[in-house]
């Protein structure tokens, strides 16, 4: 079991080792940062949802004074491939293309202009003439599905995983434990409802950006906010006809991910103009770029249907997804894989049964969001649960309790679905979530009679349940470096990418836990192609739990070096010396201090005290949340007020609990926004109808309730010191336990999120016809 | 067009365009605390102060700063009040990725400057054009309760 | 990028009028600019106004209230002179219009001549019987703010510019309440509902109910207004507040569009009128907490 008091790093509310910087607000991201003679490239995009792009005159743009470069498709070399940073090789449909000879949805790329200044970059745009073969657009998920003679892809997918060529289904997943269909006829009640799920933009306040130049070496740079350098490097390398050696991915501070940077967005467009011009190429998305050619969370629509007997037992359980991963597949099948994968395990039946529909469409193309698929597939669980409680006439967290995963409990799903091929098995050898739930209850006020606050306002309370993962099993692996230097500190390369989330800090503590010295003297470097090791990068809640495990096998083989050096220098077993307090201690009291070890190592000894180290897990052990809404609805307008919102959250050992909780209200926040408020619109070609922070709100200081978050420690056996993930867990719950509240306060259901003051007071008005 | 401001108190001449927005004037002359976010006036990673007052650098003319006083954080570093935000946003974990943070730490300045309203509300008020996509706001605001405790305190504890 | 080839600095309204007529190519008037760089207009120069003395907040010995068209909404949330007035109706819609940072640069008079169907500002100006001035080159001229809106982003200014607006002090006791219903904390109105009562010998004299984001321009439910007129305030029934509130959804021409439904935003209406109508009559009324008038 962990314990705070025995350690000395971790669990500790040390300083986050950036925010200083952060907080003076520093020159530390990929936009502050400028090189002689550098261009801006703007993106000229496609005004049809599908046409091809017969021909584009470039010669009024060019004759502009100030423009350098103008390209489209037929200046880059068209290697198919999947903008999905994911480990080679990725398990999405290699369906991209630089430039791309037709244009799939109304903001696809037809041309990049590179030119001296912005101001002359979007003047050149508007002087492109683009001649387009308007094709037929297919923006409706149904018809998608079923129709063959629009095909949003028409090359076959060189992978096999995408159905390019022949249909518009983009991933297909069909997976079974038991029977289903038996297994329901010997149920006492099937419940089935279908649940739909907005598309939603990750929304991070830095946009994507990248600056990329070419060296004196003739190398490649690519400055850039990005999640995964290592995967950037490798798919830059492989479209530009270049090695990796020939090109240097720089991850500096990032303003935040949340999976929308787990993909090459703007990357690819630098790089290739850089190499053109001979000159420094930089390219910002705007905002209204963000919400028209970025990713979002993939619109869904989920039917479960679910076999209980009356004592509240599940028997069978299916979840059919239709999903639209819009005109590219990047991230198709892993993010509708997660959807049950991560979800379904919660209430382990004998009888499963997992369905994946996700239909390339000529919408803008959804992808990679932090929950990656699962908070979508919570929200119908949850929900489902509720409305299955309903119709037993049993209580709602009765039924959860008689049905959720156990210690020791085998999830049935993950060895039938990895990431694209067959999974591993998964035992659960910790969960703090009965726990979880009995805290989380007793800081809602769970069964407590709640009053609102005017007559006139209906008052209820909803809870969901939610586990995720740590890391792909198998998968997912990162390496660190460790090196002392001369005072005492040590330098700590890590291929694993800080976004914000604090894994610099988190890594930093780890490794000052095991060489006894204070964080602060971890100077930690992330992530750089050339200078750290490498890492799969920040996804999958991955950081803590793999790529911390690679940095306390590094520390400890430098504190091995160490004890093996003043072993021999004290003579003494090199096992029997300390290393606490930033200093050695030998058995008979001898005491160096960190400072006097280095100097002694590298001035005497003669030796760099410094070690890489891999991690790969095998197993991905589940963090689990018990989450709670307490809510009052105005049912004469539809508005839904969160009074108050309970996290548990067992994240194995806490490595740094402010930090935690960070994570956890973030990830609140985001619910709230998924729950409430938050969708972008489209229109029926898929024109994004609200591409803007004025109409497409995310919470502010305002829209948080007051947030109780609980960090449930338990001790995970195969994480270091004992941790499992936390980043992603907290954002499942939300949307269910904030529905599941409005239904308890008026007796409604919202199926479809968010749940707007509209939608509400529809509901509403339908179940109770005047 | 040329423009005469007072950056920071320090006189700054600099040539802009007519239709150009202060935000990318103040970035360009190397003010990297002044963040681009939306540059529609919504989430507040440009604010900085124009003769005292928070605005979105980003829906401000650059030709407006003529003849005005315009603070950046950059301007603030040494300035007791501004340490003492930063401190607190630190030490609670209030910084993740930091995008936002300089926008709030400067809204947060201002608010403590110009009101007397320390309530929770008011806080909560004042930080409603800062967009955080990192945490939920309750770091933030523990840091600003923190700081104005402090400051109740020092006027002798009446509120 | 906003293209402008010039940005001209105006001192005095009379100025700004000319330096806008001067040519060459077309001009339009920029005060606090966050709406124009959101929406930039199509023309070769601007005509800055903040420093064309045009940013007053002025109370006339009778309670006469005149803000200048310049005047920052940030300015008249916390103005001492504005703060009682109309029961601080007209602080809390200040209050309210964007966020902070916003609010600095933000002007009455830009709120108002964008003539947005959802102006956060215009529902309270109408329901205090607002007067816009107009200066012309060498002239000025005042119209009932009601008649200063042509549709939707259109008035009647043409290159003429709004200089200020005066709101009438009440002449008796005035009872006011509003509302705007919003899909999170600080988003544009969905429905915007005013509502000011004049109240002499205990019976409504006068009745203003303004409404928002439900036309193609700010407007007045006259026939709501009608309808409450001579009522007597202690025992006027609930059933005709209803009803009132019931006329004002039937005038408004509410829209769909993606941020709501014509038929949301009529029933709001509905419901949002009876309740201001009731929470402006509160203290005056018998009608208690249960007929659902205390909060929205």
């Amino acid at each position: 079991m962990s314990d705070r008091k025995t350690r000395s790093a971790v669990g500790h509310n040390v300083d986050k080792v950036d925010a200083f910087k952060l907080a003076r607000g520093e020159a530390v991201y990929t936009d502050d940062f400028t090189r002689t003679g550098m261009l801006t490239a703007k993106v000229l995009r496609s005004p049809h949802a599908h046409a091809r792009i017969v021909k584009v005159d470039v010669s009024a743009a060019m004759a502009l004074e100030g423009v350098i470069d103008v390209i489209w498709h037929t200046d880059v070399k068209a290697i198919a491939h999947t903008r999905a940073g994911q480990s080679y090789p990725e398990p999405s449909p290699y369906d991209t293309v630089i430039m791309p000879h037709k244009a799939r949805f109304i903001g696809d790329r037809v041309a990049v202009v590179a030119a001296e200044t912005t101001a002359i970059a979007e003047r050149a745009l508007k002087l492109i003439e683009v001649e387009y073969e308007v094709l037929p657009e297919i923006c409706d998920m149904d018809e998608a599905l079923t129709r063959t003679d629009v095909l949003v892809h028409e090359e076959a997918d060189p992978l096999g995983i995408g159905g390019g060529g022949k249909s518009n289904m983009a991933a297909h997943i069909d997976k079974q434990i038991g029977d289903v269909d038996a297994a329901l006829k010997t149920c006492d009640l099937v419940v089935e409802r279908v649940y739909h799920l907005p598309r939603v933009q990750a929304s991070h306040i830095e946009p994507h950006i990248s600056i990329a130049w070419v060296d004196e070496d003739k190398r490649l740079i690519v400055r850039t906010s990005t999640q995964v350098p290592f995967h950037l490097r490798r798919i830059l390398a492989r479209i530009l006809e270049m090695t990796e050696s020939q090109i240097r991915v720089i991850k500096p501070r990032v303003g935040g991910g949340f999976g929308d940077k787990q993909e090459l967005v703007v990357e690819d467009l630098v790089s290739v103009l850089a190499l053109r011009t001979g000159r420094p190429v930089r390219l910002e998305f705007t905002r209204e770029e963000e919400f028209i050619a970025a990713r979002y969370r993939h619109p869904q629509r989920i039917t479960m249907t679910t076999g209980v007997m009356k004592d509240g037992t599940m028997v069978a359980n299916r979840m059919h997804v239709m999903a639209d991963t819009g005109a590219y597949g990047s991230h198709a099948l892993t993010v509708q894989g997660n959807t049950g994968q991560k979800v379904m395990p919660m209430y382990p039946a004998p009888n499963i049964h997992f369905l994946v529909d996700c239909v390339y469409t000529n919408n803008p193309i959804s992808g990679a969001f932090r929950g990656y698929g699962a908070p979508q597939g919570c929200f119908a669980l949850e929900c489902h649960m509720d409305e299955v409680a309903a119709e037993l006439g049993m209580d709602r967290l009765e039924l959860r309790l008689k049905n959720h995963i156990k210690l020791g409990d085998t999830d049935p799903l993950s060895a039938k679905l990895g990431e694209g091929k067959e999974g591993l098995e998964r035992v659960i050898r910790s969960t703090g979530l009965d726990e979880a739930i009995v805290k989380g209850c007793e800081a809602i006020g769970w069964g407590q009679e709640k009053k609102p606050s005017a007559p006139h306002l209906k008052r209820g309370v909803g809870m969901a349940l939610a586990m995720q993962g740590s890391g792909i099993a198998g998968v997912d692996w990162g390496a660190a470096t460790v090196k002392l230097n001369d005072d005492g500190s040590v330098n700590l390369a890590v291929g694993a990418t800080d976004i914000g989330q604090g894994s610099d800090t988190v890594l930093a503590q780890f490794c000052a836990e095991e060489l006894g010295i204070p964080t602060e003297k971890v100077l930690v470097l992330s992530s750089d192609t050339d200078l750290t090791p490498f890492d799969v990068g920040a996804y999958a809640s991955s950081t803590t739990y793999v790529s911390g495990g690679a940095v306390v096998k590094a520390a400890v083989k430098v504190r091995e070096q160490l004890a093996e050096v003043l072993g021999s220098h004290w003579e003494c077993d090199p096992g029997d010396i300390v290393f606490a307090d930033s200093k050695s201690t030998g058995p008979d009291g001898q005491t160096m201090t960190m400072a006097e070890v280095a100097l002694f190592a590298l001035y005497e000894a003669k030796i760099q005290p410094m070690a890489t180290a891999s991690h790969m897990s095998n197993e991905s052990p589940p963090p689990f949340a018990a989450q709670f809404a307490d809510v009052e609805v105005d049912p004469e307008t539809g508005q839904v007020q969160v009074l108050k919102f309970v996290s548990a959250v067992d994240c194995g050992t806490v490595v740094h609990p402010r930090m935690a909780e960070g994570q956890i209200e973030g990830a609140v926040a985001q619910g709230l926004g998924y729950a409430l408020f938050e969708e972008v619109l489209l229109d029926r070609s898929g024109k994004v109808l609200n591409p803007n922070f004025l109409d497409y709100k995310i919470a502010s200081a305002l829209d948080v309730p007051p947030l109780v978050t609980i960090l449930v420690e338990t001790d995970e056996p195969s994480g270091p010191h004992g941790a499992k993930a936390a980043g992603e867990v907290p954002s499942d719950g939300p949307a269910p336990a904030i529905v599941n509240a409005i239904c308890d306060a008026v007796g409604v259901r919202n199926y479809r999120i968010p749940a707007t003051p509209e939608r509400v007071w529809r509901g509403i008005k339908e179940e109770s016809p005047e | 067009m040329k423009i005469e401001m007072e950056l920071n108190g320090r006189p700054v001449a600099h040539e802009i365009a007519p239709g150009g927005n202060l935000l990318s004037v103040l970035r360009e002359i190397g003010q990297f605390s002044v963040k681009l976010g939306c540059e529609t006036g919504d989430c507040g990673s440009c604010t900085v102060l124009l003769d005292g007052e928070p605005v979105n650098s980003c829906v401000v003319a650059a030709a407006r700063a003529h003849g005005h006083q315009i603070t950046t954080l950059e301007g603030l570093l040494g300035d007791p009040l501004m340490k003492e935000l930063q401190h607190e946003m630190v030490v609670k974990g209030a910084v993740q990725c930091g995008y936002c943070s300089p926008g709030m730490l400067i809204s947060l300045y201002a608010h403590f400057k110009a009101s007397g309203d320390l309530s929770e509300h008011a806080l909560r008020e004042a930080l409603t054009g800062n967009l955080c996509r990192c945490t939920g706001y309750v770091k933030q605001l523990e840091a600003a309760q923190t700081v104005a405790d402090n400051r109740q305190n020092e006027s002798g504890g009446a509120s | 990028m906003w293209e402008l080839k010039e940005y001209r600095f105006a001192a005095s309204a009379q100025e700004a009028v000319a330096l806008m007529r001067q040519g060459p190519g077309t001009g339009a008037y920029i005060a606090g600019g966050t709406d124009m760089f959101l929406h930039p207009a199509e023309c070769d120069f601007v005509v800055d106004i903040n420093h064309a003395g045009l940013s007053d907040i002025a109370r006339t010995p009778a309670g006469d209230l005149f803000l200048g068209a310049a005047t920052t909404l940030h300015n008249i949330a916390t103005n001492p002179l504005v703060a009682d007035f109309a029961e601080g109706m007209l602080i809390e819609a200040a209050a309210h219009c964007g966020n902070r940072p916003v609010r600095s640069t933000a002007t009455i008079g830009g709120n108002i001549c964008n003539a947005l169907p959802s102006a956060d500002m215009a529902p309270v100006l109408l329901a205090l019987d607002a007067t816009c001035y107009i200066a012309d080159a060498d002239s000025q001229e005042s119209l009932p703010l009601v008649d200063f809106f042509v549709g939707p982003r259109a008035t009647v200014l043409e290159d003429r510019l709004l200089v200020g607006l005066a709101l009438p002090a009440e002449a008796g006791t005035r009872r006011c309440a509003s509302y705007k219903l919003t899909r999170s904390a600080e988003d544009i109105s969905l429905v915007h509902v005013c509502v000011a009562l004049g109240i002499e010998d205990g019976k409504i004299e006068t009745a203003r109910i303004a409404l928002g984001a439900v036309a193609p321009v700010p407007m007045r439910a006259v026939l709501a207004e009608a309808q409450l007129v001579g009522q007597s305030v202690t025992e006027i029934s609930p059933d005709l507040i209803a009803d009132a509130a019931a006329i004002a959804a039937g005038e408004c021409e509410p829209l769909d569009d993606h941020r709501a439904s014509a038929e949301y935003r009529r029933d709001m209406v509905r419901v949002l009128t009876r309740r201001q109508i009731l929470r402006a009559l509160h203290d005056e009324t018998t009608i208690t907490k249960d007929s659902g008038g205390t909060v929205a």
